[in-house]
């Protein structure tokens, strides 16, 4: 009889745990989070949220996600909270530097359609000034040109485009498109000339125009050095 | 960064004459930013988004009902930017500023030139 009475009693014990599984088990949760803005961030972040919930923090993904914004796993018992709690606590965080986190949700607009004012202002002014002349440059001694033009290229160029012509400068990342890989125009003909000279000179987007800047013959001097660039991988 | 975004004003010379040279100041605060921040990933620091990107993309000059000039910007550009440019007083008439930034968002300031005696 007594065994009978325990068996019952462990029966209704199992049946309660598994239907609290069942209905509120442990389970993990992404977030895409706005805002891990300085080094400080992530750390900040994991930590309050572990400290003002029970939750507890299995990832945070800064590189390498599908959308590209930082992806953080959570695991937490829904039974206890739930994902708006989460979400909530999230936004009212704030890091060292003082600056806010948020949920991302939503597709990112980098650049909306342009406005009817926009393809008025193309009809009128043109897209872009951009007619490639044909040019032929005028230095004979290569390998010397290449060489002055090298000292150039540390000087005016390497900041954006690295050292090595790979587009990884210091400056470029804070821009919104990486500058071009140099090593492109490794060993291209007199064809490119003309395109190269009028790029260096005018600029386009982040580039600025380093006609006014370089003269003439330094600007031939970098082109020179420019086709010299070897890229470093082959 | 600026983080209301005010109209655009814009700021010209009282004393404008009929065929010469005046300048237009033109003053908008909008926030300017890349949307990458720079983070700790436990290993060494590296870029990710930090919040959605944005910047004026672009601001277009009116004087009277011709479109006279375009400024084409990216995220380079400030918070809260200070535009100065110069203009040949040809006309009595309005002079306008429209932005539009990279959400599609716009903005428009007008100002009334009038010849000084």
């Amino acid at each position: 009889m007594k065994k009978i009475f325990s068996f019952i009693i462990l029966s209704f014990f199992f049946l309660i745990m598994g239907s609290h599984a069942v209905f509120a088990g442990t389970i993990e949760e992404e977030f895409k989070i706005e805002g891990l803005i300085s080094p400080a961030s992530p750390k900040a972040l994991k930590s309050a949220l572990e400290k003002e919930l029970e939750v507890k923090v299995i990832d945070l993904n800064l590189k390498n996600t599908k959308t590209g914004w930082p992806v953080l796993t959570v695991q937490f018992d829904s039974g206890a909270v739930s994902r708006e709690k989460i979400e909530n606590v999230i936004g009212e965080i704030e890091d060292p530097a003082g600056h806010k986190y948020k949920v991302h949700h939503g597709p990112l607009l980098a650049n909306a359609p342009i406005l009817d004012e926009e393809e008025e202002a193309i009809a009128i002014l043109g897209d872009t000034a951009e007619v490639f002349p044909n040019m032929k440059n005028p230095i004979t001694d290569k390998a010397a040109s290449a060489s002055r033009g090298g000292k150039l290229f540390v000087n005016n160029c390497a900041k954006c485009h690295g050292l090595s012509g790979n587009g990884y400068g210091t400056v470029a990342h804070s821009f919104t498109t990486w500058p071009r890989q140099l090593w492109v125009w490794n060993n291209t003909g007199e064809e490119t000339d003309g395109y190269l000279f009028w790029f260096i000179t005018n600029g386009r987007s982040d580039m600025p125009p380093f006609g006014l800047i370089l003269s003439e013959n330094n600007r031939w001097d970098l082109i020179n050095y420019i086709k010299t660039i070897k890229n470093p991988g082959e | 960064m600026a983080k209301t975004i005010r109209d655009p004003r814009i700021r010209i010379s009282r004393r404008i004459k009929k065929d010469k040279v005046f300048k237009v100041k033109v003053k908008f605060d909008h926030p300017s930013f890349t949307g990458l921040g720079i983070v700790d990933a436990e290993t060494k620091p590296v870029f990710s988004r930090a919040i959605p990107v944005s910047f004026i993309r672009n601001m277009f000059v009116y004087f009277g009902d011709q479109l006279v000039s375009r400024f084409r910007m990216s995220s380079a550009i400030a918070d809260d930017p200070l535009f100065t440019f110069k203009l040949k007083a040809i006309q009595e008439a309005p002079v306008k500023v429209v932005f539009v930034d990279n959400q599609g968002k716009k903005w428009e300031a007008s100002k009334k030139i009038k010849f000084s005696n």
